[in-house]
Order: structure tokens, then sequence, then C-alpha cells
């Protein structure tokens, strides 16, 4: 599982959906949690240092979720920060699309505690895999 | 109209064009009706049968050819009105399969896309129903029972003080879902999404009603995407009391369904568009 201590990033427009996300981190562990309302404010915190992880919505307004992963596949920095995808559709295409923008999990919501948590430790073990090639 | 003739007439709109027959072709109305074909085959083609209680096999290759010539420009024609008589020799013919056919203009120019299928199949409502019960139940963690759902006019049924609202545009047709609650439901159903009591309706967190909207939207697309529907992505808003503004956009017929639950009752409101 991820360190307690790593910076976690929660991007969403929807202010009850950031807080849902940050209980449940805290739950599990997580103490350094910010939050961003789009893609361009999570942009600008991540490249100022904030961003061990990545769970954004895809579906704002500005800078959409996919548009902030392919920024971040694409900064030589943040290039291989882990990155999760949260939306409420979970359609084929969709789901290729993300995949193929560098997406590290895909949650899709309604999500629960022990959901959340068992994408978090895929993206891990995935990630761990991925560093150590 | 682009043509007339004693047998048929041409009514050109934007997007089709309806040809009438007024009765049984003899020989020569084939040949002129031949001589038009070019000039409409470019285009979707409503035939409506009304008068038509036969069709002999000149007709017919006739209107096989004005097929042919419409499926090459990726269109197509729709026949109407097929009395029974026609359709037996469609089909002793078989061409049954071969041409379209419809009930009526409405259903035909819904097939042809100019107007919106207006129907909410069992499917779709079912579809909701699993949803809505499915996202209160992993967000909140709160089990609900739907009522006997109604088919409502009345623009305010259903309608409470706290609303997410999203738009359907799908291939059936175009409209709204509206899950609404009563204050007090509403502020229950947050408290236990977030794990914290909410007493109080804010500007802060009255976008959970849209959030829980976008949730339910999105499960019942994913389903109903998977049977052909083809529902478009939509952002959800959230509305607060009665606005005139808001009931009229949502005056069309809907159907309503009440949910029960142990923080309280709401409902959902499938609408088509006024």
């Amino acid at each position: 599982m991820f360190d307690p201590k790593t910076k976690v990033l929660v991007v969403d427009d929807m202010l009850t959906m950031r807080k849902i996300v940050t209980k449940i981190l805290r739950e599990l562990g997580f103490i350094d949690i910010a939050e961003a309302q789009d893609g361009n404010e999570a942009w600008a915190k991540a490249k100022s240092g904030h961003c061990g992880l990545i769970i954004s919505d895809w579906n704002m307004p500005n800078c959409t979720g996919l548009e902030l992963l392919k920024k971040v596949r694409a900064d030589k920095d943040l290039a291989k920060t882990p990155f999760l995808l949260v939306t409420a559709e979970a359609e084929q295409q969709q789901v290729a699309e993300a995949i193929k923008s560098g997406v590290d999990q895909y949650v899709v919501k309604p999500f629960s505690k022990e959901g959340l948590k068992t994408k978090l430790e895929s993206t891990y073990k995935k990630v761990s895999v991925r560093n150590s090639a | 109209m682009i043509a007339e003739n004693i047998f048929f007439c041409v009514e050109k709109h934007e997007n089709h064009l309806i040809v009438k027959f007024s009765k049984n072709p003899e020989s020569s109305d084939l040949q002129e009706f031949e001589s038009q074909l070019e000039s409409i085959s470019g285009h979707y083609i409503i035939l409506d049968c009304d008068t038509l209680i036969e069709a002999n096999r000149d007709f017919i290759r006739v209107l096989l050819k004005l097929h042919l010539a419409t499926k090459k420009d990726n269109k197509f024609l729709k026949f109407i009105n097929v009395s029974p008589s026609l359709l037996t020799f469609f089909k002793k013919e078989s061409l049954d399969t071969t041409f379209r056919m419809a009930h009526n203009l409405t259903d035909a120019l819904s097939e042809i896309g100019v107007v919106p299928k207006r129907s909410i199949s069992a499917d779709f409502i079912d579809s909701f129903l699993q949803s809505t019960t499915k996202v209160l139940k992993i967000q909140a963690d709160i089990d609900v029972s739907h009522g006997r759902f109604e088919v409502t006019k009345n623009q305010e049924n259903g309608i409470c003080d706290v609303s997410g609202v999203i738009g359907i545009i799908c291939n059936n047709f175009n409209g709204s879902v509206i899950i609404s609650f009563p204050e007090k439901t509403f502020l229950n159903v947050l408290s236990k999404m977030l794990g914290d009591e909410i007493n109080e309706l804010s500007s802060e967190n009255m976008d959970g009603a849209a959030e829980l909207t976008n949730m339910i939207f999105g499960q019942a697309k994913s389903i109903l995407n998977e049977k052909g529907f083809g529902l478009k992505m939509a952002i959800p808003s959230v509305v607060l009391g009665k606005p005139e503004s808001f009931l009229s956009l949502h005056a069309g017929s809907a159907i309503l369904i009440p949910f029960n639950s142990s923080e309280g009752h709401f409902f959902l409101r499938i609408g088509l568009s006024a």
C-alpha cells in the first residue's frame, strides 16, 4: 500500500465528492491531502510539488481529468505519478481512452471505502512494477 | 411541393420528402413517377400508401428502383399507412423485409431522426430504479425501496426542496431525469455520504444532489447504452425549490417514482421534453 506520507491531490469540481474522497483517504491513513476543483488548478498544484498520487474526476469544466492525465504523462517531472481517474461512467470506449492515455486505475462512482482501497492497492502494485522496470 | 401528378404528389421538407399516392397507378402514371425518381432519390423519402389497395409488378419495379437509389445515397424509403392487402402483397413477393415500414408519419419521422421517439420503455425505467438503489446503498449505505410509479403531467409533482437535474439525449427521446429531495431527507442522505452530521443546506453542500444525480445517470447510462439507447454524456445541476423557469422547462409528461428509506422519502422524475 502507499506510504501514508504520500502527498495526495484530489481533483473534483464537486465539493461533496472531494470531501468524500478526502474522508476515505484519511480513514486509510493518508495525512497530506490537497484539493483542486479542476484540471488547471490541479496542474498548478502538481507542478508546485504537491503530488505523489493524483485522484481526479473525469468530467470537470476548464480542464478535464483526461486532459490533466495527458499533461501529467507528458511532463518529465510528473510522468510517473500514480493517477486514478474517477467517473460516473464506465463505458468500454472511455476506459480504453483512459488506458491509452496512461491511467493507472479507473474508479467508477459510486464507490465505497473498500472499493477505493482495493483500487489504491492495485495502483500501488502496478506503479511499483513500472518504476522498478 | 416539387412534383405533382394525379397519381402522386411530393412534399418537400427540410430533411425529407413525403410522397403521397392518390390512387392505384396506371402505366402512364408510373412512367411519370419514374421520370421524377432522380430528383427525389437523394432524400429520406416517406411513401404515404394510405390510398393504395394493391400494387402491380410494374409499380414494385419502380419502388425497388427508388429504394436502391436512396440506399445508394445512404438514405432510405419509409412506407407508412400500408393497408393489410398491400402488406400481404409485399410479403408474398418477399419485399416486406426490403421495404421499411412505419405505422404512421410520426413514427417514420422519428426513425429518420427528424423528431425524437417519444417513449420511455420499461428497460429505461428499470435501469434508473436499479441505479438509484445501488448508488444510495454504496455511497450512503442507505437501503431504499420504491413505490408505485405514475405518469404525471403536473409539472410540480415530485419536485421538492432540493433537486438534482440532468438532461437526457438519446436515440429514443430527449428529456430529463430529476432526483428531488425534501430538505430533511437530503441533509440525512448527505450526512450519511460524508460521515458527518449536516444540519443546514448551504451553497457548499447542495452540489451533493448533483453528484447523486450524476452517479445515478452514469450507472443507468452504462446499462442502457449496452442495450443500444445511445445516451449522451450530460452535466448535472442543482435546483432549489420550484422556480417557474425550472418548472416550465420540465412541463411535459413524466414518470414519477416515489422512493422511501430510513432517511426519508424522495422522488425520481423521468420526463420527456415539453
